[in-house]
């Protein structure tokens, strides 16, 4: 359709969608809607009223992944430490949730302006960093981060030999 | 719904705590089957074994029953039938191999007869056709010092037992062959003209006696009730001014008694009085046989010739003259010292004889020879004595080895090395045309020696104690060539690859060290592993004894390995000479077998020559004259790649990976405990003493392995009458010693390795023991045995590994069971039993989890292992079609739902 627009107007070219837009943007209101009563009300009464809404609402979502860690923990402590592809697939989740939110966190605030906008970021980082530490704890006693020095076994070079012996039982 | 979720969810995490705990019990199980088996598809495929029964004592026709057959009797102490068409072994006995097993007797009536054994000896009776014991009773003689000359026959289904005393008389009994009943009283036949050299043909009893110049030629028929004496004088058939005079030899087949006096008369005994037969041998050494040709007597001789090669003859008795259909003479055919082991002769038609004749090398080869010399069949019996086997490597084929060198070549300009690529593109193109044509090329592609791509198609190099080297093949077992070396005394033979088919142009090179066999002097052959052909130093006749060799880990510039000797007078020769400058780091040790005393040698090049410097000596188990029973050194063909091994607890736990260990087995004579086994660990270059260990009352079995840091041998427990497999295992603790990749000295060191020790009873009688060897030992290892039962188990070193028991909690350790599990499905051979295991050869494959495996003994067996399955190999009954068949039509189905996708997108896009 956005080619249709862009391309140049051919003389022989029939558009009907530009005609059905602005067929539909002259369609006549519906019975008792009025666009400036909505306007007129919201700018006058309830203007503070849906503000804290909306701060209210924005910290919950900056509180919902610090919400998360007790459902977390309780899901980590069920998961069990055994490498199998249940409990795998949780700590992959527990650890991918909070990374994929960390980045979206730009869009999640999108709409945030005011005061404590810069409050909720931070909170809201700090409980996905908490779940991102607990998913790691979680790999961790499960043996999955490489910091032992078995983890590096398979890298270690092998010994060069010097003397080189042969010998046996006398063959007289 | 939030009541159902409410019950359901802990449920279902219940659930998967289950299970969790039933993967831990999965993954228990593949813990516990750690031992690799066949599938009943699979029997055959990898492996092959051959039937053996040594070099043949005694043998003869069998022409009672309808299939006919030869009955042999060996060396071996082994009785079989052999197919008189294939030569295939009808049926096998395989006997005690002690004195008790000696086939001393094999008459084949209608029924076959043993007697085995010396005093007391067992008379058995063998169904012919199936080879089932008939009877059987045992014979116990009474004066028990001259029994080593008894002489036995059959004659008239009666036992004849004669026993000479010399200068006075002989003592003859019969018995009934079946029931072992005495006829009455032994018969004392007054003989005081009997001496060692007389002979039992038949039932005379043959000596030569008197003075010198006029001795007299004596018969006696033992059996006879009355005396029957024959009496000549020698000089009526020889003329004893010009020999010595009285040696006799008896003929080696014969339908009448007779034998050959000074190796050259044949005389017959007839009717009570002596035959000269009217013609000499021909040569002194030739063997003689008389048979029944239809209405006449013909004598056969046989002898090889340095020049003509083989030659038979014949020779009509009746009509003094040569019977020429018989004859042959046969430069192309190889058979040293023949012999003639048994013949027979019938005449179908008028003047046609059909003879089957069955002669016996000097290599212990036997064939079946048809009259006129065709061979019918032969068997290499000398592969029942194996001393020593290496894998060898194949060469790459033409295309391979000609990409090989492109990528060899640097010099040139670009265009060269691109028309090279085109060229070496359009041969493999040709090739690729030629396979599919399916020409007969390709048949000659599969059967020729080229490397495959895995690198499990080899060449088995294999040195026979008759001084018989073959090359065989190992994927069909077939004999690619021989070689028979009559001054190689292969006692103690040690067979080293000089040079691996890797670099061309040059060939392998494989070199036997031995002993010659008759001055005891060093004696070394040179081969080319490929066609057995002599390359480079050929056979080299050294006028000194050796010491003990070694294989320069260094190659020269022609990628060839020198030969390191060390003679009796500690002087160092190098093979080639001009290799004497690289010879550095090299130490040597030699053990007395008699004394546990242990030299150290460090070889050094002074500029001109290699000096042998004697650098410790120590003498093991003490000065009570300890006996060495084994010596197990690291294989010159693993390579250690991993440093040490995970824990428990995540942490690692380095292994003391010194690779110049070797491990002493001694038998030490003990005041208060009779004798004791101590296993000592040296270092072969410092001769630091690394490791011991001590088993009270027992008695060590020749058998022990090295592999990396582990040890293992076997010693016979006296105190409590079992088989115990001892086990060692050296680490260097959680911490490395050594920074990673860098170069191990054993004289940097001073620090002791911890040692792990435990030992292990095994159920069984073993004979032979090796561990597997992959190309970077990778893989888990895995201990074979060689078993008295004729079977190879494999056991994993997990169930011997000297941590064993350790408490702390290490899942990955078993838990200690004194008794090992010798598992059936651990049996490499399954159902094929190998009598007498004497050696289990291994070598790597080109795939690290696979390691080949040459079992030998009386049988030969060959199969491949593979410790921790095949981990880098599909199975064999992997569906290729099935594969195949399901990605072509995903790809269909993918190709063909995108086509339908537009077209129905097209059309929704028209509505």
């Amino acid at each position: 359709m956005s080619q249709v627009k862009s391309s140049k107007k051919i003389k022989w070219a029939l558009d009907y969608n530009q005609k059905n837009k602005t067929q539909t943007a002259d369609l006549p209101s519906p019975p008792g809607y009025s666009q400036s009563a909505n306007a007129s009300y919201t700018e006058s009464s309830k203007d503070t009223d849906s503000n804290l809404l909306l701060i209210k609402k924005l910290w919950d979502v900056a509180l919902g992944p610090l919400k998360q860690v007790p459902m977390n923990l309780f899901i980590m402590y069920m998961a069990g430490n055994s490498i199998s592809i249940f409990p795998i697939m949780m700590v992959g989740m527990l650890i991918v949730r909070p990374v994929k939110a960390l980045f979206s966190t730009q869009s999640t605030f999108k709409m945030v302006e005011g005061t404590q906008a810069i409050g909720q970021k931070f909170v809201y980082i700090i409980g996905n960093i908490v779940n991102i530490l607990l998913a790691l704890y979680k790999c961790q006693s499960m043996g999955l981060l490489p910091t032992h020095s078995s983890d590096w076994l398979a890298f270690e070079e092998p010994i060069i030999r010097v003397e080189h012996i042969a010998g046996g039982l006398s063959m007289l | 719904m939030g009541v159902l979720s409410r019950t359901l969810k802990p449920n279902f995490l219940g659930l998967l705590k289950f299970l969790n705990n039933m993967n831990w019990f999965i993954v228990f199980f593949s813990l516990i089957n750690l031992s690799v088996c066949i599938y009943e598809d699979q029997i055959g495929k990898f492996d092959w074994r051959q039937s053996y029964v040594g070099r043949i004592k005694f043998s003869q026709f069998d022409t009672v029953s309808t299939a006919k057959k030869i009955i042999v009797a060996t060396e071996e102490n082994v009785l079989a039938a052999l197919n008189l068409k294939t030569g295939q072994v009808v049926w096998r006995h395989v006997f005690e191999t002690a004195s008790a097993g000696n086939i001393q007797l094999l008459h084949v009536g209608e029924k076959v007869t043993t007697v085995t054994g010396s005093n007391p000896y067992l008379v058995r009776g063998w169904n012919s056709a199936t080879g089932v014991l008939m009877w059987e009773w045992s014979l116990t003689l009474q004066n028990a010092q001259q029994t080593d000359y008894s002489e036995w026959l059959v004659q008239n289904n009666m036992l004849v037992h004669m026993l000479p005393v010399f200068g006075s008389h002989l003592e003859v009994t019969m018995y009934n062959l079946l029931t072992g009943s005495n006829r009455g009283a032994t018969s004392r036949l007054s003989a005081a003209w009997s001496n060692d050299g007389c002979i039992l043909t038949g039932p005379y009893y043959t000596c030569v006696s008197g003075d010198m110049g006029s001795q007299l030629l004596l018969s006696l028929d033992v059996t006879a009730n009355a005396i029957q004496f024959i009496s000549k004088p020698l000089s009526n058939y020889i003329n004893l001014q010009q020999s010595i005079g009285g040696n006799l030899r008896p003929l080696d087949s014969s339908v009448v008694p007779g034998f050959i006096v000074d190796d050259k008369k044949v005389i017959l005994i007839k009717e009570g009085s002596f035959v000269m037969v009217g013609k000499e041998l021909v040569d002194e050494t030739a063997s003689v046989a008389v048979i029944d040709g239809g209405s006449e007597q013909i004598m056969l001789q046989t002898w090889a010739d340095d020049v003509k090669g083989f030659q038979l003859s014949a020779y009509s008795i009746s009509s003094n003259s040569e019977v020429t259909e018989i004859h042959c003479s046969d430069p192309t055919m190889n058979i040293p010292e023949p012999e003639f082991k048994a013949v027979m002769c019938t005449r179908k038609a008028k003047e046609q004889f059909a003879c089957r004749i069955l002669v016996n090398g000097a290599d212990d080869a036997v064939h079946l020879m048809q009259q006129g010399g065709r061979v019918l069949w032969t068997r290499e019996e000398a592969l029942a004595n194996v001393v020593t086997a290496e894998f060898v490597d194949l060469p790459v084929s033409d295309t391979d080895a000609a990409i090989e060198s492109e990528f060899d070549q640097k010099e040139g300009s670009v265009w060269s090395a691109f028309s090279r690529r085109l060229h070496s593109q359009y041969t493999q193109l040709q090739n690729l045309i030629r396979n599919l044509q399916g020409q007969s090329t390709q048949e000659d592609s599969t059967n020729a020696l080229v490397r495959d791509y895995f690198n499990l198609h080899k060449i088995i190099v294999l040195i026979t104690e008759a001084g018989k080297i073959f090359g065989m093949d190992n994927l069909s077992g077939e004999i690619l060539w021989r070689r028979y070396e009559p001054g190689l005394d292969a006692e103690a033979v040690v067979l080293y690859t000089r040079r691996s088919a890797r670099h061309p142009p040059h060939d392998a090179y494989v070199t036997v060290v031995g002993k010659h066999e008759e001055t005891g002097n060093g004696y070394i052959i040179s081969l080319n592993p490929i066609t057995g052909n002599l390359v480079g130093e050929q056979t080299i006749k050294l006028d000194v004894r050796i010491l003990q060799c070694a294989l320069l880990h260094t190659p020269d510039s022609e990628k060839l390995h020198a030969l390191v000797l060390l003679d009796e007078d500690e002087t160092v020769q190098v093979f080639p000479i001009s290799a004497t400058s690289l010879v550095e780091n090299l130490y040597m040790y030699v053990a007395e077998k008699e004394s546990g005393k242990v030299q150290g040698y460090a070889l050094k090049y002074n500029g001109a020559s290699v000096e042998a410097q004697r650098t410790w000596s120590v003498r093991l188990g003490g000065a009570g004259g300890a006996q060495v029973a084994a010596v197990a050194s690291r294989s010159r063909l693993e390579r250690v790649r991993s440093p040490g091994r995970a824990l428990a607890d995540r942490s690692v736990l380095y292994k003391y990976s010194n690779p110049n260990l070797v491990l002493f087995v001694l038998d030490t004579p003990d005041p208060t405990h009779k004798e004791v086994v101590t296993a000592v660990v040296l270092d072969g270059a410092s001769g630091a003493l690394l490791g011991a260990s001590q088993h009270r009352r027992a008695r060590a079995l020749p058998l022990a392995v090295h592999a990396d840091n582990c040890f293992a041998y076997l010693y016979r427990s006296e105190k409590h009458r079992r088989l115990e497999i001892a086990t060692m295992e050296l680490y260097e603790g959680q911490e490395r010693w050594l920074e990673p990749g860098a170069a191990f000295s054993s004289f940097a060191s001073d620090r002791a390795p911890a040692v792990e020790r435990q030992a292990y009873i095994l159920p069984a009688g073993a004979t032979a023991a090796a561990v597997t060897i992959t190309e970077r030992s990778l893989t888990d290892r895995h201990v074979l045995l060689g078993l008295t039962t004729g079977a190879v188990i494999e056991m994993p070193w997990a169930y011997l590994e000297a941590r064993r028991g350790l408490t702390g909690g290490d899942e990955a350790l078993l838990p200690y069971t004194p008794e090992l599990p010798l598992h059936a499905e651990a049996t490499l051979n399954y159902n094929r039993t190998i009598e007498r295991v004497m050696g289990v050869f291994t070598a790597p494959a080109g795939l690290e989890s696979t390691s080949l495996v040459l079992v030998t003994g009386l049988d030969l067996f060959y199969t491949r292992v593979a410790p921790s399955k095949t981990f880098d190999l599909l199975k064999d009954d992997f569906d290729y079609y099935l594969i195949t068949i399901v990605l072509a039509a995903l790809i269909v189905a993918t190709y063909s739902t995108k086509y339908f996708a537009s077209r129905k997108m097209l059309k929704l896009a028209w509505k």
